[in-house]
């Protein structure tokens, strides 16, 4: 497929009602992603739910008081300001979310992820990404330890085992443990990629995946580089060092392709009846069928501007726009959240089922859903 | 001492049945402390001979090495520089405590929270069974600002003292003092690292070659005290 057809394709799965979130999500994984940046502010927010109409407030001064982690931010953001100059703004989306949600806790590589949004979407959507992603992606990572993100990571052993069992045996000689991949992991290889086209790209395929895709395509690397790998010496520092070390031009697009092929074939179901896997329960794992059922029943934003009271100043486009003030927040946000209830309405039963489930562990991240 | 000699064939143990070719000995040294007190600063500057031009958070473990020659044997050293917040070392940087031949403790000596976390630290090495046999430095680094200094090279020396350590102030930006241009033979943090290979060849207690300046421990100031510690300092390098 052609990228002009591609693009047809988006602004038309864009303009259905409801918006055609399928079709987005096949874009989002399909060769090239999301293609531009304008795409991508018009698509991320489709792929988690989120009405761009109904942005939250930036958020005020005194998101910076006293926050128990308020130092590291301040530490991990200042450090990161070569990649990007406006930290104030980085600093103040990630303690607004931190701030709305205590039982969510900061962890660094969190900055990666802030930024990468920030840079795209500009800071108002950045927040409500952001808070999203915290709540249902990267909810395992903001425990207040990190025993759910090694459960993440206990994953990636038993995929390799089934593609490649002397990959996988010669790595557990070498004792390389996995937290060469916890980076790439916690941060969606943000913190990993010198080339920001290619964060982009991988952003593409996770917003539009599975919170356990992260992994997969950590497995789909080491087999790309299996050869390497096994003529390296047996140990674990060895290892963790040919492994911890990104190449820079790994073929992406190939790659995103086979992690894709990896998660048909091994789902995460079929990988928790290894033992290992079955002490412990995912909330991000637990709670995604449930978000993307969410996700199915929205209106296109041709429809959600005019559902607000207050319609933006110009074209839908300009809403979009980073820094662009909208007060919907508060006079127009009831009816968008009247249309938003009468939607979830819809859903039904088959949301309700799986809600029980999810509900066992994360209410209160439910909750944010309808 | 046991521990030492069994843990260092350990690294070359797996493979060698028949005949093994002449090993390079390889020393595993952690760098941990505080998150912001230079740790990936410090191993940058020792295995790349350089002040890094930008660092960012380290996640998890980072791993460094370089070939050094320590009297006629090429001996390579590894440093694992591990991440300062405090989650990962709860759950994730264990694993890499495992047969760990020397351990370098790094505070900022413009922070004193950093100061005062050193004994959490301490105990976390006694929690993994590194105990007071494994050789073990303090450092204290960024002594370049010395506007913004908040913990005294005495009270830093008491400490180390008091856990029989040696203490090390330096700079990872300007080791060699506050003039720039430093070559790798007055280089102090060079000088530290190379200060534990020695003591981690020589297997015998850890003796600085220098003399006390004034003081009563093996405190060296390795930003102020140069000139005097010269001859001891310099290692041979490639």
């Amino acid at each position: 497929m052609g990228k002009k057809q591609k693009l047809a394709e988006i602004h038309q799965a864009l303009n259905c009602d409801p918006v055609d979130i399928e079709t987005l999500r096949r874009a989002a994984v399909s060769k090239g992603g999301l293609l531009t940046d304008e795409i991508r502010r018009k698509v991320w927010p489709k792929l988690l739910n989120i009405n761009v109409f109904d942005l939250p407030p930036k958020p005020g001064k005194d998101v910076r008081e006293n926050h128990r982690d308020h130092n590291q931010v301040l530490l991990d953001v200042r450090r990161s300001m070569k990649r990007f100059p406006k930290g104030k703004q980085l600093i103040d989306i990630i303690l607004d979310v931190l701030k709305c949600h205590p039982q969510l806790h900061y962890y660094q590589g969190y900055h990666d992820v802030a930024v990468t949004l920030l840079l795209v979407v500009g800071e108002r959507m950045a927040l409500a990404l952001l808070d999203k992603l915290s709540n249902f992606h990267l909810r395992d990572f903001m425990d207040p330890t990190m025993d759910s993100t090694k459960h993440i990571l206990n994953y990636l052993m038993p995929i390799l085992e089934q593609v490649d069992t002397e990959l996988h045996d010669f790595m557990i000689r070498a004792e390389v443990g996995t937290i060469f991949a916890l980076s790439w992991l916690i941060t969606w290889y943000g913190h990993v990629l010198s080339e920001f086209k290619y964060t982009l790209r991988l952003y593409d395929f996770f917003l539009a995946s599975h919170p356990l895709m992260p992994i997969y395509l950590a497995a789909a690397i080491v087999l790309h580089r299996e050869k390497e790998v096994k003529t390296t010496e047996c140990d674990m520092a060895m290892v963790h060092h040919l492994l911890s070390r990104i190449p820079q031009d790994l073929p992406y697009e190939l790659l995103i392709a086979q992690a894709q092929e990896l998660f048909d074939h091994y789902p995460p179901s079929v990988l928790a009846k290894k033992a290992a896997l079955q002490s412990r329960k995912s909330l991000s794992i637990s709670t995604f069928q449930a978000f993307q059922l969410s996700t199915l029943h929205q209106r296109p934003d041709s429809v959600l501007q005019r559902l607000t009271k207050n319609p933006a100043p110009s074209s839908s486009n300009m809403a979009l726009l980073p820094r662009e003030p909208s007060s919907l927040w508060g006079q127009g946000n009831r009816v968008v959240k009247m249309a938003v209830w009468g939607l979830s309405a819809t859903l039904g039963a088959a949301v309700f089922a799986v809600a029980q489930t999810a509900m066992e562990w994360g209410p209160e991240v439910l909750l944010q859903l309808f | 001492m046991a521990g030492i000699g069994s843990s260092l064939e350990f690294s070359g143990s797996l493979t060698s049945s028949s005949l093994p070719p002449p090993r390079t000995r390889i020393f595993k040294i952690i760098v941990i402390g505080d998150s912001g007190v230079g740790k990936t600063c410090l191993t940058y500057r020792f295995c790349a001979g350089k002040f890094p031009e930008k660092t960012e958070a380290t996640i998890g473990v980072d791993f460094r090495e370089r070939l050094v020659d320590i009297d006629g044997e090429k001996i390579k050293i590894q440093l694992w520089d591990t991440a300062g917040q405090e989650r990962f070392r709860k759950s994730m940087v264990q694993h890499y405590y495992r047969n760990v031949h020397a351990i370098v403790f790094v505070y900022d000596v413009t922070n004193a929270a950093s100061f005062r976390s050193l004994p959490a630290w301490i105990e976390e090495c006694q929690q993994h069974a590194l105990g007071s046999e494994v050789p073990r430095i303090l450092v204290g680094n960024k002594c370049d600002l010395r506007d913004s200094l908040q913990v005294s090279t005495d009270t830093a020396q008491q400490f180390a003292d008091s856990h029989s350590m040696p203490l090390f102030e330096t700079s990872a930006k300007s080791p060699g003092g506050p003039e720039e241009g430093t070559h790798r033979d007055s280089d102090h943090v060079e000088a530290i690292f190379m200060t534990v290979a020695h003591k981690l060849k020589s297997q015998k207690p850890l003796i600085l070659s220098q003399p006390p300046a004034e003081s009563r421990g093996p405190t060296v100031n390795l930003s102020r005290a140069r000139d005097e510690g010269g001859r001891g300092w310099s290692c041979s390098s490639c």
